[in-house]
């Protein structure tokens, strides 16, 4: 064994070696008990996504495999999208309890973001309703406003903490919206629900297979 | 600040694993964040009196700040690394890297300055 120069270190003393470890180990391990598991927030809005986009797709075409009375798909999108704000709100909320200062603001600012950007396609879809607009114009205008929402705070996101994933994400989730919007009713459905929900699962998979690689 | 030909000493208050783990545990804070105590406590698993006595250590070194608060009427007491906290770790860090490495020309010029 190579001794170290220091010959008056005392012998009770852990080894430099483990002491090392023990701190890259305990630094990375606070980190991640502190950040959102993004894998966990992408796989709810994918399934969320995807189940309920497709159901809302089969009510209106009358196949594939979810063909259910036009307000019980309505209810299963609403439903399934709500459970995914619930389960993203929890979580973030678990994991960032008891930090405050520059992380707490700048994730307080960011989740404004989201709900006032939902209240504002909200307030727009409900104002071309009182337009008098169809339900197929308000079913291909209402998820290309959500998705535009996401895509747009997705870029955010991305460029704020540097994530790539998350960047591409909402490019991702930009084009999908925009192709659904142009392949119009019903089939957007179809589109957000394979490409936008799929896209949620494969970003899941992704950072999920990053976080693997030993680092 | 170190001087250059000097090879970091290891800090007798970081060096003992306890703190160690909350030292770097601290660490991992961004900038400008501060912990809950329960929570630190709960991410660390150590009992209150435990975690308080190494804090107190560390306050005492001006290592951690501790920040005691009122939310509601509730007191919560913040802790996070001082500058200074995170500069003994980074001593700290390197001295380990330097007792790591055995030949060095660091502690071949320690010996001629002395």
């Amino acid at each position: 064994m190579t001794s170290p120069a220091h010959d008056d270190q005392p012998t009770a003393q852990p080894d430099p070696r483990e002491s090392l470890a023990l701190l890259e180990a305990e630094r990375s391990r606070t980190a991640r008990a502190l950040e959102p598991d993004v894998r966990l927030v992408y796989g709810v809005w994918g399934v969320a996504w995807l189940v309920g986009f497709l159901a809302l797709w089969s009510s209106a075409t009358g196949t594939g495999p979810l063909v259910l009375p036009g307000p019980v798909a309505g209810g299963v999108f609403g439903g399934l999208l709500l459970l995914a704000v619930v389960v993203t709100g929890v979580h973030i909320s678990r994991r960032v309890s008891g930090v405050v200062g520059t992380t707490s603001t700048q994730g307080a600012m960011y989740g404004w973001a989201w709900l006032l950007g939902f209240g504002g396609v909200g307030a727009l879809t409900a104002s071309v309703a009182m337009a008098g607009a169809s339900p197929e114009v308000l079913g291909v205008l209402s998820p290309a406003l959500s998705g535009l929402v996401v895509g747009l705070l997705y870029l955010a996101g991305g460029t704020l903490w540097q994530d790539r994933a998350q960047y591409s994400l909402g490019v991702w989730i930009l084009g999908t919206s925009a192709a659904g919007a142009l392949a119009g009713y019903p089939t957007n459905y179809l589109v957000m629900g394979l490409l936008g929900g799929g896209g949620f699962l494969v970003a899941a998979l992704v950072v999920a297979l990053h976080h693997r690689t030993p680092r | 600040m170190t001087a250059v030909d000097e090879v970091p000493e290891l800090d007798p208050l970081i060096h003992a694993p306890a703190r160690l783990r909350l030292v770097a545990s601290l660490a991992a804070l961004e900038d400008g964040d501060r912990i809950s105590f329960p929570r630190l406590q709960k991410l660390q698993d150590l009992t209150a009196g435990n975690l308080g006595a190494h804090l107190r250590k560390l306050e005492d070194a001006g290592y951690v700040d501790v920040e005691k608060t009122h939310r509601g009427r509730t007191p919560v007491t913040y802790v996070c690394l001082s500058p200074r906290g995170r500069q003994a770790l980074a001593d700290h860090t390197a001295a380990l890297r330097a007792l790591l490495e055995p030949v060095t020309r660091t502690s071949a010029d320690r010996e001629v300055s002395r």
